[in-house]
């Protein structure tokens, strides 16, 4: 069972090293896995046998996690190339930097109109193209090599993430308080 | 198949042996146990034939113990000896605790430790301890009845418990002697009830399980995919539940005999609320089957009809209607992509509940078990398999963590480590570093919770990191690592990567944050009379100012020098000024009016520090760092 740490994310679902992800093969082979490795599957058995579990879902876990994000995993594919990235790197693109500054103002303003929630969703759909936008430019530059451009936009990708996670948070908000 | 089952790692292919094994719905309300024998799972009755166990425990000065009915029938007259909705306070700090005095009618112990202690004739009392007693009645009954030992048990917790409840659950189940295999969510034992994973018919479904208690609301959204259950997405309202409803007829009662009563006598005033609020439960519960029902209390009467009754429970309809929307959001998917609708909780016995819901859904939902027991069945079903009573069983029940759990990182911010609706169990590691030349410790500070800073977060533990290598800034390496076992308790444990120094904590006690649910911890066996409504309105706002005030103090107290002008800093203090005024001798109403200048007031302060963490990144500058623990 040990081994299974042994391989990469990819190999561990049996999926091909690649950006582009067929979801429904990761959900299967994810169950498949935790059909055989679950620590549920161990309710009596010994208590090192249950840690082993507890590990080896672990991993499983976290791997199916790293996968079924976009920018998990094309940061892991990075790094499978061995591509550094330092603690806390961020990207220095002054008109990225600016851009993200004015959705977050858009965002905020949005929460002051009259139809808040409209306004909020027309963000979150523009939040969305840019980050297929991203994804598209990442993949693009992982196959031609530039692995320099394909990490710029992983750092980039980060951004969208927090904004995404703002406007959610805003949408329920103003949900809130329509009941308040 | 069978012989693939038997070569499967931890099957024993040893000869079968039946174990006990029962479900336990450790219920605010009542509790009950479940067993599966002869193939069926059954709630099994005490030996006056009651399923239902109150969950209400009174302790008495020879130092015996009731439990049940005969404690809740003592509520009124030993009300401080008899412990009712101790699940409540369970893994809950005194100082959560704190903010309710003057609404339970408990006498809490002071004591240095964060355990909360109730004080009763029969001496001091934690929530854990009451709690243990309640599983200790259900663990004889059901091994009276079951004919010996129980080997193990599932013990069911809403979805949305933390780790400091979770684990607190689970210390009760040890007080009573009990071998637990496992905490399960309840949506996810009622799925279970259903026996949706027996549905061959399809490869994958998603199911979604409506829970409508006394005093709580959740909405979970399962997946199934053959025998494999997942939780996609939890969400509800802690403070929303059946006594909502009540609450609004009684209010509807007040209106009319508004112009009868003239008596100013207090204690009869509450009586009579009392009365009403018995009146409104009653009419609830008749309006079940009837169109219409007669109303009659202090001298009023009336009829409320079925539509009018749906009127006044709209809005609390609409908001549960909201929160399911919210989980299906949560898990990006849509309605129509729903394709078992469970119900759960004795609320959801209202006929518009359920038309409602079904309307939501786009099909008429699951209700042929009682929802009062159908969580304990499920339990049972789960309970059973974990035994190894059911080696061919392809169930397997995935769950996740409720809420993200993250890390206070340099400016009070939090980086999340593990997102909300991860599968657990699972393990993630992240790398810090440090944040001044020579710095030879760090704080770790884990949090729980969804917000950006970190007094919004519920704080979970503190512990600190010592022995780094003297380096320069950020050159250190601290790898923290989370692990969440299959029953959502957390560990953490951060090391330096160069030297090996290494510190672990087990994250057990809960201090901080006093969520809503606490604050609306009025037990469900006192009556919540408006007198208290008030109280308890006025008690949130000055709260929630007291919140407002930490906010901007932290705020000004890190970076108020550099980002605010002298007149600016001014006018903020005149806000606060006006708003701890207020806060003291202020009403709810305007309470909240200042808070709301307050947050007008600094809104450009807020902005400006939002800009401030880009403009940190812009420069390059790390925003993720750990403050030193010098600097608290």
């Amino acid at each position: 069972m040990s081994s299974k740490f042994k391989q990469n994310y990819f190999e561990l679902f049996s999926l091909p090293i690649q950006f582009p992800l067929d979801k429904q093969l990761l959900a299967h082979n994810f169950r498949e896995l935790q059909r055989q490795y679950h620590p549920d599957r161990f309710a009596n058995s010994s208590d090192q046998e249950r840690r082993i579990a507890i590990q080896t879902t672990g991993y499983i876990n976290e791997a199916n996690e790293t996968l079924k994000s976009a920018r998990l995993r094309a940061l892991y594919l990075l790094e499978l190339q061995g591509v550094d990235f330092e603690l806390c790197e961020t990207t220095h693109d002054m008109n990225f930097l600016m851009d993200q500054m004015e959705t977050r103002e858009a965002l905020e303003e949005a929460a002051q109109a009259n139809d808040p929630l409209d306004q909020v969703d027309k963000i979150s759909q523009r939040i969305k193209q840019n980050k297929q936008h991203l994804e598209d430019d990442f993949q693009h530059n992982l196959e031609a090599g530039n692995l320099v451009e394909a990490k710029e936009a992983v750092l980039k990708m980060r951004f969208y993430e927090r904004l995404d996670d703002e406007a959610k948070h805003l949408q329920e908000k103003l949900e809130d308080e329509m009941f308040a | 198949m069978a012989l693939l089952q038997i070569s499967e790692p931890g099957m024993s292919t040893a000869p079968h042996e039946h174990r006990l094994a029962a479900g336990i719905d450790l219920g605010t309300t009542n509790s009950l146990v479940a067993s599966v024998r002869s193939g069926n799972a059954t709630t099994l009755a005490d030996d006056q034939g009651h399923h239902l166990l109150p969950s209400v425990v009174r302790y008495l000065k020879d130092g015996s113990v009731q439990v049940g009915q005969s404690a809740q029938n003592a509520l009124t007259d030993d009300l401080q000896n008899s412990i009712a909705s101790a699940k409540r306070l369970l893994g809950r700090s005194i100082a959560d605790i704190k903010t309710l005095d003057g609404v339970l009618p408990y006498e809490f112990v002071n004591t240095n430790s964060a355990l909360p202690l109730i004080h009763t004739i029969a001496g001091d009392k934690s929530p854990i301890e009451v709690s243990a007693e309640i599983l200790k009645t259900l663990k004889t009954r059901a091994e009276e009845t079951l004919g010996g030992e129980l080997k193990g048990v599932v013990i069911t917790v809403p979805a949305y418990f933390d780790d400091a409840q979770r684990q607190a659950t689970k210390d009760a189940a040890r007080l009573a002697d009990l071998n637990v295999y496992r905490l399960l969510n309840e949506p996810t034992a009622a799925a279970v009830a259903y026996g949706l994973d027996q549905d061959q018919a399809v490869d994958e479904k998603i199911i979604a399980v409506y829970d409508l208690g006394g005093g709580t609301f959740d909405i979970s959204i399962l997946r199934l995919n053959r025998g494999v259950f997942e939780v996609l997405a939890t969400g509800g309202d802690s403070a929303l539940g059946g006594d909502d409803f009540d609450h609004a007829i009684a209010e509807w009662i007040l209106q009319q005999v508004k112009q009868t009563t003239t008596d100013n006598n207090r204690p009869q005033k509450i009586k009579n609320l009392r009365q009403i609020m018995q009146e409104a439960r009653r009419v609830k519960e008749a309006l079940t089957e009837a169109e219409k029902v007669d109303v009659s209390t202090q001298g009023f009467e009336g009829i409320l009809t079925r539509t009018q009754f749906v009127a006044l429970v709209e809005p609390l309809i609409k908001k549960t209607l909201f929160a399911c929307r919210r989980a299906l959001r949560d898990a990006e998917l849509e309605k129509d992509e729903v394709m078992d609708v469970v119900m759960v909780g004795g609320s959801t016995r209202m006929p518009i509940i359920r038309e409602r819901v079904g309307e939501f859904f786009q099909q008429p939902p699951l209700i042929d078990i009682d929802p009062d027991k159908v969580v304990a069945i499920g339990a049972a079903i789960q309970a059973d398999l974990l035994a190894g009573n059911k080696p061919d069983s392809e169930m397997l029940l995935l769950d996740v963590i409720p809420l993200s759990l993250g890390l206070e990182t340099y400016g009070g911010l939090v980086e999340k480590i593990i997102a909300r609706n991860t599968t657990i169990p699972v393990a993630k590691a992240q790398e810090f570093t440090t944040f001044k030349d020579n710095q030879n410790a760090m704080t770790i500070h884990v949090l729980q919770g969804e917000r950006e800073t970190v007094e919004e977060n519920r704080s979970l533990a503190k512990f600190t990191l010592r022995g780094i290598p003297a380096m320069v800034a950020g050159a250190a390496r601290i790898k923290v690592t989370f692990q969440v076992d299959a029953d959502g308790l957390l560990n953490v444990s951060a090391e330096e990567q160069l030297t090996g120094a290494k510190s672990t904590v087990e994250v057990k006690p809960s201090y901080g944050l006093s969520d809503s649910a606490i604050e609306n911890m009025i037990t469900d066996s006192m009556t919540h009379a408006k007198e208290d409504m008030q109280a308890r309105k006025l008690r949130e706002q000055q709260i929630e100012a007291d919140r407002t005030l930490e906010a901007l103090d932290s705020a000004m107290a890190s970076d108020g020098d550099t980002l605010l002008s002298k007149d600016e800093r001014k006018t903020l203090l005149k806000a606060r000024s006006a708003l701890v005024t207020a806060k003291k001798s202020g009403t709810a109403t305007t309470i909240d009016a200042a808070i709301k200048n307050m947050e007008k007031t600094a809104s450009f302060y807020v902005a400006r520090r939002m800009d401030g963490n880009i403009r940190t990144a812009m420069a390059g500058k790390n925003i993720n760092k750990f403050k030193h623990e010098g600097k608290q």
